[in-house]
């Protein structure tokens, strides 16, 4: 992505300023990335495909006011992050109300290796968290940014960012017991 | 320890599906383009909503910083320094500390021209304003707001983006809701409303027994509003059970239409007749059953009508369910009119305009057509709405005919003088004046309900609430007679019970029209009307003396008081049942009275009448979904069986309807537990 980075900030500074296509080329670029982290946060493909459509309607109407061109990715990570909050509040009321329709629960397939089933355990864990304890360990965790990187995107302080994350160790262990963390 | 945390790197994410990729890449591409013609019309005080709130909350943190403490300070502060700038700039593109440029440029001055520009262009346009000596105080905000804007950008790029992002979603189409702003309640409404759903209802508590000892008096106010029932309905319709302040056993019971026996005259306002049936849900008690009957005004002598559409065309009706209905409801409303009918148009919205000055229906067309162009957009101001209804109500009167505001909303007023108080007397007033008003109930989510029922009960008129173009058809079109004609006003029932044959009593529903007893003779106290053909019915359960279902412990020393009771002429009755009422236009009232004795009484259920049946199995639902612990065994498969047994010809199908709503509450109700 190194030698990416000229040419997105290349790319940002021309949609800006309104050009179409450095705005399609631009958006094509990072709809994996996109894609991806919100697939990270919601744990469901056709959630995140909602997502990612979602947060690029939301570059569409917004990149005109962004001025911070070196730090696009940021950017995208917290448009990214408001966009799955967003998705999974509606989704939250929206189950609610399939819950009244169906009287019974359908069980979701288990993944069969032990590893993979702990791994879906973990993450099933993080994302029930509070929210900003749920960022800062997926930014931190699952997409490995460091805690100031991490503050950057979430907009406080690289110490805040460590303290969700050790609130959020503190309650994990407890939700999952020893066996886990 | 951390090493579990690790294990969150692992997962590789699944690729994207190509269609979505095309998908989200045309939404992108089409908000950019929107986004284009935006940028390309009329600048300034034309600006998008979403925008206008961006500068708001970056103007505040700058407010914040106390750098700039008012407007006419700011304008001495911002007018030097962008000056200040502009100069700099020019001169080496290097500007350095002084307090309003650290923080305007604390990043990358130099790759950006635009700020530059646009504080030249904000310091010349101020510039010239102070000139003229017509510095306008918004305008100057506005402008300066600006200027510190684009040069703070880059410092504020962060919060840009998540500010850019977060109106978005709040004016989005996904939640339109939000951008319409609650009226101010009173405290009770407000705690009343439920998180998610800022739908609003009056709290009232279910009637609770009372000793016939202590309480022999039970007065109301009749209530012929039907929107309770249409909103249970849709409710369950959706999967979701009713918020049990949203159920009125009453308006439930008086939704469905009943052939109780009618007066045979128009001088004869109404006939009531009281049926005595066992309990279904209590071994040890009965139901008195009170039915109402209006007389029928045949439609030839149906007397003029002036009517005034008050139709609410907020950003928030612009959903099928709503804008789209009303206008259909009220096309079927203006087919039923007589040509020499006037109707009139109010919209409000931001602001009240008349859409349609008094106009025939010989006019057909026109009327019509302006129905076709209302148009929804902006926020609600009902009451200045209220008042162009009103002043056109007046300009078309109909000296001794109907005249009628007829309020469609889906929700508040939330602009102008709308506490609800004032409401209420501007409507009490030109009530007396002889203008009533009804309100049609369209949309979930924001409806409120309280406020609703209190116009109509103080404008005379009726609630009710439409969801479907059926219920359109039921409201407006065969019950059109009902909600337009009143042929009885403010009336108003009491009952007193014999405590010699009944110990105890509760009334099942009417909580929220509860007189005082004191109430019922004095005439200047509003009460509910009655249209023309209107059936209402209100049920007692009582409990007879020496029941094992008596509640309350017999009195210790009342016993001794009256030894001779017995003896009384009145032994043979069980309660005596007065109705007050006025004529549509007197301002005396009349009463009529009927002993109720065991003459009325029907030794089972089963032998009582086809609609005393059905009008028990609603009133039981009703009170099973409010939560009424009296009922708290009685299974909605009984429920079922006992309306299923008395649909009786049922020629719309509204009881056959009620079964199956019925039947969605049972499967709601026990996945629940």
């Amino acid at each position: 992505m190194r030698a990416g980075t000229d040419l997105d900030a290349e790319l940002v500074e021309k949609a800006v300023n309104g050009d179409r296509q450095a705005f399609g080329q631009l958006v094509e670029r990072h709809y994996d990335f996109v894609h991806a982290v919100a697939w990270r946060w919601s744990g469901d493909v056709s959630d995140a495909d909602d997502i990612a459509q979602e947060v690029c309607l939301r570059l569409g109407s917004a990149i005109r006011g962004f001025r911070g061109t070196s730090r696009f990715r940021t950017w995208l990570y917290t448009l990214t992050l408001n966009a799955a909050r967003d998705h999974k509040r509606r989704q939250a009321r929206d189950d609610r109300r399939l819950q009244a329709y169906a009287s019974e629960q359908v069980t979701i397939a288990q993944p069969q290796d032990p590893d993979e089933e702990q791994r879906e355990a973990l993450w099933a864990a993080v994302r029930e968290l509070p929210e900003k304890q749920c960022d800062a360990v997926l930014l931190v965790y699952a997409e490995g940014l460091s805690h100031a990187a991490a503050a950057d995107v979430l907009g406080c302080s690289e110490a805040t960012i460590s303290w969700h994350v050790h609130e959020a160790r503190k309650r994990l262990k407890t939700v999952l017991g020893k066996e886990a963390v | 320890m951390s090493d579990d945390f690790e294990k969150l790197g692992g997962l590789n994410p699944p690729k994207a599906s190509r269609q979505a990729r095309a998908r989200a890449l045309a939404a992108a591409m089409q908000a950019f383009d929107e986004q284009q013609e935006n940028a390309t019309s009329t600048q300034g005080s034309a600006r998008p909503v979403r925008q206008s709130s961006i500068f708001n909350r970056i103007w505040s943190p700058i407010m914040n910083r106390k750098l700039l403490a008012g407007s006419a300070l700011a304008t001495l502060l911002v007018v030097p320094a962008a000056a200040f700038l502009t100069l700099e700039l020019t001169r080496n593109g290097a500007p350095f500390g002084e307090s309003a440029q650290e923080i305007a440029l604390k990043d990358q001055p130099r790759q950006e021209a635009e700020p530059q520009a646009a504080a030249k262009k904000a310091a010349a346009e101020l510039a010239r304003q102070r000139e003229a000596r017509t510095v306008e105080a918004p305008a100057a905000v506005q402008a300066e707001s600006e200027a510190a804007v684009s040069a703070e950008a880059d410092a504020l790029a962060n919060r840009m983006a998540s500010d850019s992002a977060a109106p978005l979603s709040a004016v989005g189409a996904v939640q339109p809701q939000m951008t319409f702003l609650p009226a101010p309640v009173a405290r009770h409404e407000l705690l009343a409303a439920p998180e998610e759903n800022r739908e609003r209802f009056g709290k009232a508590e279910s009637n609770p027994v009372k000793s016939v000892a202590t309480d022999p008096v039970s007065t109301f106010s009749i209530d012929v509003d039907t929107a309770s029932y249409a909103f249970v309905r849709r409710s369950l319709m959706e999967g979701q059970m009713p918020e049990p302040d949203a159920v009125r056993v009453e308006e439930m019971v008086n939704y469905f239409p009943y052939d109780w026996p009618r007066p045979v005259t128009a001088a004869e306002p109404f006939k009531a007749t009281v049926t005595v049936t066992p309990t279904p849900w209590n071994g040890g008690t009965r139901l008195m059953h009170v039915a109402i009957k209006g007389y029928d005004v045949v439609p030839a002598e149906a007397p003029k009508t002036n009517l005034v559409f008050l139709i609410d065309v907020s950003g928030s009706m612009d959903e099928p369910d709503k804008l789209q209905l009303l206008k259909s409801a009220f096309r079927l409303l203006v087919e039923k009119l007589k040509p020499e009918d006037t109707v009139s148009i109010v919209t409000y919205a931001g602001n009240a305009g008349t859409v349609l000055e008094p106009t025939t229906v010989k006019d057909k067309a026109k009327i019509l057509a302006a129905i076709d162009t209302l148009q929804p957009g902006g926020s609600t101001a009902g009451a200045e709405g209220i008042d162009a209804a009103y002043a056109l109500a007046e300009k078309a009167f109909v000296k001794g005919g109907v005249n009628r505001v007829m309020l469609a909303t889906d929700g508040d007023f939330n602009v102008g003088p709308s506490s609800d108080e004032d409401l209420k007397r501007l409507i009490e007033e030109k009530r007396r004046s002889g203008i009533f008003l009804s309100v049609l109930g369209f949309g979930r989510g924001n409806y409120n309900d309280a406020l609703m029922q209190t116009i109509a009960q103080n404008g005379n008129g009726t609630a009710a609430y439409i969801d479907t173009l059926a219920e359109a058809q039921k409201t407006l079109v065969e019950e059109a007679g009902s909600s337009l004609f009143a042929i009885a006003k403010d009336v108003k029932l009491q009952v007193e019970f014999n405590p010699t044959a009944i110990a105890e009593y509760r009334l099942i529903g009417y909580e929220t029209r509860a007189l005082k007893r004191e109430d019922f003779n004095n005439d200047k106290v509003d009460a509910g009307d009655i249209g023309s053909g209107h059936s209402v019915t209100a049920i007692y359960e009582v409990t007879p003396k020496g029941s094992p279902a008596v509640l309350n412990d017999d009195l210790r020393y009342a016993t001794a008081e009256k030894p001779g009771a017995e003896a009384s002429p009145n032994s043979g009755e069980l309660a005596f049942l007065k109705i007050r009422y006025k004529k549509p236009d007197g301002d005396r009232s009349e009463l009529i009275t009927t002993p109720v004795t065991e003459a009325n009484a029907v030794p089972s259920l089963a032998e009582a009448p086809t609609d005393v049946r059905f009008s028990v199995a609603v009133a039981a639902f009703g009170q099973k979904l409010s939560g009424v612990t009296a009922l708290a065994d009685y299974s909605y498969d009984s429920i079922i069986d006992l309306a299923a047994a008395s649909k009786g010809a049922d020629p719309f199908g509204y009881r056959g309807e009620f079964v199956n709503v019925v039947r969605l509450a049972k499967g709601l109700g026990s996945s629940k537990n």
